[in-house]
């Protein structure tokens, strides 16, 4: 395959993820603006902590495929961060679970 | 197979050695910034008084931060997000100019968002909240200042990588590979203020006095 050829193909190909980014970077922003309106909405608590966490991590997931291109990369580098990934949010449970055992009020959750 | 992995480099693993070294820097990143993250929750749940200003008043949190400004600065550093993928495509796709441009809006969102952070700061300084006064200060300044650090040292890559690419040397896939590691880390940053907008921000405006109450500390009932 010719140096030409490769170019044309990197080129087709980086003209289809531009179009993916623009809609994401709208995605992105208007999940942002809901998080904004929900925090003021009168809905319980722990309803909208589990509402915004998931929209966190819809938004965290979205840049790390698509703006880093783990979607498109090779499998290993997926695995490598999510290695990463997953022991500091052990390391974010295991310390709030320490902290937590038979000394803090469940008013939090009300 | 994905698209890129088909772009075997010539390593053991297929895959370039400054984007694996970047992607494990990145993971003892997200370790470091979750320990950042876990003190701070930690400490807001023990401690969710707020902190007491300089005259000895009680102040709260929710009345000390502006929701209006950190979503806007959330929104810019997206928005460079945004830009800094577009910059990565343009020079796969060898086109220096576009690359340039993108660049310079990523390092001026970038500066915007640091021009906020420097704005809070210096708010929040004059309505009582130190590093030394409350636990609040110090876990909220060192986390916040320490992303920003982050956002402070992607900019000076950003600027050098645009200055460089005046010299000749940055092109081709050496060149693009180089740019692309720049928007790994920039990106990251990115990522990390997701969680911390959330975490931080948004979650003390969860119910009427915030989702930590402010009640007492909760050891010292």
């Amino acid at each position: 395959m010719s140096d030409a050829v490769i170019d044309q193909k990197t080129i087709a190909i980086e003209t289809e993820r531009y179009h993916h980014f623009i809609t994401l970077a709208l995605w992105l922003a208007a999940i942002t603006g809901v998080e904004i309106v929900l925090i003021f909405l009168p809905l319980p608590a722990a309803v909208l902590l589990a509402v915004l966490a998931l929209l966190s991590a819809v938004k965290f997931f979205a840049v790390i495929l698509w703006f880093m291109h783990l979607i498109y990369d090779a499998r290993l580098l997926f695995w490598l961060f999510f290695a990463g990934l997953a022991l500091a949010f052990a390391t974010f449970t295991a310390v709030l679970m320490l902290f937590e055992t038979g000394r803090i009020d469940t008013k939090w959750f009300a | 197979m994905s698209q890129d992995a088909a772009h075997h480099a010539p390593t053991s693993t297929g895959i370039d050695h400054k984007k694996l070294i970047m992607w494990l820097f990145l993971a003892s990143d997200c370790m470091f910034f979750g320990t950042l993250i876990s003190t701070h929750l930690l400490y807001r749940k023990l401690y969710p008084t707020g902190f007491t200003d300089a005259e000895g008043h009680q102040q709260f949190v929710q009345k000390l931060f502006n929701i209006e400004l950190t979503s806007f600065s959330t929104f810019i550093l997206l928005m460079s997000s945004f830009l800094m993928a577009l910059a990565v495509s343009a020079m796969h796709k060898g086109q220096l100019k576009s690359f340039r441009r993108n660049v310079v809006g990523v390092i001026f969102f970038g500066l915007i968002f640091l021009g906020c952070q420097v704005y809070e700061f210096t708010h929040f300084y004059h309505q009582g909240l130190t590093i030394q006064n409350s636990v609040l200060g110090s876990t909220f300044y060192v986390l916040t200042g320490t992303h920003g650090t982050h956002v402070a040292i992607g900019i000076l890559w950003l600027v050098m990588l645009y200055f460089y690419s005046f010299t000749g040397k940055l092109g081709g896939h050496v060149g693009a590979l180089d740019v692309e590691v720049a928007g790994l880390y920039w990106h990251f940053v990115d990522i990390v203020w997701i969680i911390i907008f959330t975490a931080v921000y948004l979650v003390e405006y969860l119910g009427p006095s915030g989702i930590w109450g402010n009640g007492l500390p909760v050891l010292a009932k």
